[in-house]
């Protein structure tokens, strides 16, 4: 079996096939356009923008009006790294900065389809529709993709 | 008039009493949580595995402390992360 990611002596390498690809390319698209249109009633857009007070609203506000910017210029660039990685030459290894936005945009990923299902500390419900079953296979193999590089970049 | 030691250390170091804190998530890997504490603050691999254990077990945990812009700073590479993380005062 092919790992996400492999460890060689080189530096670590992307080990998705092709259809995996294709279903991230399309993932990280969705991410985007939810980045460009930062939906504030959107609570994938909530949990991307944490509060930077708890219980200050005041102090959060200008600690928003402060970082919101370049969290998303952020989070856009890290998605955009992951887009041209995919289908950039495949005998290189990733690059240090590569593996971080990869990190960075597959959290993203995680965190929005886990708003979507409703995900807590006891785990993700059952998701009802056949759409909400896709939906948590993909979350679950975002898990597995993110442990992956995880571990190929720590050791 | 003599100062005692909390007016002393307000002089000296105003802005000292803050804290950054991350918060537990259902969604974040623990070793994601750990290689971040690790990669960004630098702390030793015990270190590190111990407040993200602290975050999961306990539901929280100071990862840092110091002046309020430091914490601000601190804050805001975490969200970067995607890590739920937030600026307190260190007594709250």
């Amino acid at each position: 079996m092919i790992l996400p990611f492999q460890h060689r002596r080189d530096g670590v390498h992307l080990g998705l096939a092709e259809h995996e690809r294709e279903l991230l390319r399309d993932l990280v698209a969705q991410l985007v356009s939810l980045l460009e249109t930062h939906d504030d009633a959107d609570p994938a857009v909530a949990r991307l923008y944490p509060p930077g007070y708890d219980g200050d609203a005041e102090a959060d506000a200008e600690f928003r009006r402060l970082t919101a910017d370049d969290l998303t210029a952020g989070k856009i660039e890290n998605a955009k790294a992951l887009l041209a990685s995919l289908h950039a030459d495949r005998r290189a290894p990733l690059t240090h900065e590569t593996l971080e936005a990869w990190l960075r945009s597959l959290t993203d990923l995680r965190l929005t389809l886990a708003s979507r299902l409703g995900v807590t500390n006891e785990g993700v419900p059952d998701p009802g529709d056949r759409n909400g079953v896709v939906l948590r296979d993909v979350y679950e193999w975002l898990g597995y993709v993110q442990e992956s590089l995880v571990r190929a970049i720590d050791r | 008039m003599t100062l005692d030691e909390t007016d002393l250390r307000r002089l000296v170091a105003p802005d000292v009493p803050w804290v950054t804190l991350v918060w537990d998530d259902p969604v974040n890997l623990m070793s994601y949580v750990s290689y971040v504490f690790r990669s960004y603050f630098g702390f030793e691999r015990k270190e590190a595995e111990r407040l993200m254990l602290q975050v999961h077990t306990k539901g929280k945990a100071v990862v840092a402390t110091g002046a309020r812009e430091q914490m601000e700073l601190h804050v805001e590479a975490m969200h970067g992360y995607g890590l739920w993380a937030t600026v307190s005062k260190a007594d709250e």
